[in-house]
């Protein structure tokens, strides 16, 4: 999985990291029962604090998105329910979308009405 | 009233202190009473202009100059007294990328650093140059400064020490060398716990890795934070508004830094980003969401702030 992390965001990095966890697993590009990169090579990869790592995957294993086997690794639990999975992630994006809008002096209501308008072009595209 | 600008990490165990530290070149005054504290297990960036004494203080450390007045105190122990035994469990590169022996081919100078540290990991050297890609068999002096620089973190990682004392490492080095030189930081860091006090001018560079950061302007320490309260000290904001706006009056003293074009400004500003936005937005103005500082941004306002 590829990694993508930005300074400015208001997020730390350490949610950001969660973030991109709970995308990979969503998306299928981590699949149950597989591992995560160890914070070692992950750290390594993105240059970044392996504490920062450590800390986003201890967080995820207190929200049973991870499981850790011990000298074996951190590893995808199988989810108990992928509903809220997807549900937790929407969240996120709808907080990310709502928060950039806002940065660019949008109104919900603007933003709300304009996801509507791509989501009826790009139906009619298809 | 200003912000809250220096943590001496009271709470932490502090691998490192210094206490007015001091140190003059003939006129010069390269130390003017630093007092640095470096929490154990953290990654901590000294940056500042040049000539602020970064070097002067690592230096110091390491007992290459002698600071007049003022201690060290390195793992519980005075550098002043125990300087020998200190420098056993410190990894130190400087700024210079010359070392006493050039002659010396790569292997034995290599062989020459394991006498002195009895921590000395010979498989992790090996593995180390092996991964490097650096040649065993040449002059240290005839290699490039990139290659150089990879042999002289070998010599200071391959003992494992508690304590990295790194020195612009990335300095003159080219793009790819400088990620190669930081993947190795991060990935020793990732294997062996270790205390980091690592000097740089290029702070986009050490953005992910920083957990404190110190910031020294003419031989003193003028800010030691940890990075979330860094991160949360100030924030900037992009607004638009009339051409000949103005910014609150009761917000001038918060101001860090500000440009502006046209009917757009941009504002460095501490205190809390509700009520700073709030205050902006009171004025008639279309502020932006606040956003974090990057460690660069955060370090170029403080150093205004100084100035002013």
């Amino acid at each position: 999985m590829i990694f993508r992390l930005d300074y400015s965001d208001s997020r730390a990095i350490y949610l950001q990291i969660m973030d991109e966890i709970r995308r990979a697993i969503v998306l299928g590009s981590l699949q149950p029962d597989e591992p995560l990169p160890s914070v070692r090579q992950l750290a390594t990869e993105l240059r970044i604090n392996p504490n920062t790592v450590g800390q986003a995957y201890r967080e995820l294993e207190r929200e049973g998105i991870v499981y850790v086997r011990r000298g074996r690794g951190t590893f995808v639990a199988v989810p108990r329910d992928s509903d809220s999975e997807k549900r937790g992630l929407a969240s996120e994006l709808a907080k990310r979308t709502l928060h950039e809008a806002f940065r660019l002096g949008l109104s919900l209501e603007e933003l709300i009405t304009a996801i509507g308008q791509a989501a009826a072009n790009d139906k009619e595209q298809r | 009233m200003r912000p809250f600008l220096f943590d001496n990490f009271a709470e932490r165990e502090l691998v490192l202190s210094t206490h007015g530290l001091s140190r003059r070149f003939g006129n010069r005054i390269a130390l003017a009473g630093l007092d640095l504290a470096v929490p154990e297990g953290a990654a901590n960036v000294l940056t500042g202009p040049n000539a602020a004494g970064k070097s002067t203080a690592l230096r110091s450390m390491m007992q290459l100059t002698s600071p007049k007045p003022g201690s060290i105190q390195i793992f519980g122990l005075d550098v002043a007294e125990e300087g020998a035994r200190v420098r056993t469990r410190i990894g130190y590169v400087p700024e210079t990328t010359q070392v006493p022996y050039p002659w010396m081919t790569v292997e034995r100078l290599l062989g020459h650093q394991a006498v002195y540290f009895p921590n000395w990991d010979e498989t992790y050297a090996q593995r180390l140059i092996h991964a490097l890609q650096v040649p065993r068999d040449v002059p240290y002096g005839t290699l490039s400064k990139g290659y150089a620089r990879r042999v002289q973190l070998i010599l200071a990682l391959a003992h494992k020490p508690g304590l990295l004392l790194l020195d612009e490492p990335t300095d003159g080095l080219d793009p790819l060398a400088r990620d190669l030189v930081l993947g190795l930081i991060v990935d020793h860091l990732g294997a062996v716990p270790t205390t980091l006090l690592f000097s740089t001018h290029l702070l986009s560079e050490v953005e992910g890795l920083a957990d404190c950061l110190g910031l020294i302007r003419d031989g003193h320490l003028v800010v030691q934070l940890d990075r979330e309260r860094l991160r949360n000290l100030f924030h900037s904001y992009r607004l638009v508004a009339d051409k000949n706006w103005q910014a609150p009056l009761e917000l001038q003293d918060q101001i860090l830094s500000s440009s502006n074009s046209g009917r757009e400004w941009e504002f460095s500003i501490w205190g809390r980003p509700g009520e700073v936005k709030a205050q902006l937005e009171a004025t008639g103005a279309r502020v932006e969401e606040p956003r974090h500082p990057a460690l660069a941004q955060a370090v170029h306002s403080l150093l205004a702030m100084e100035v002013a």
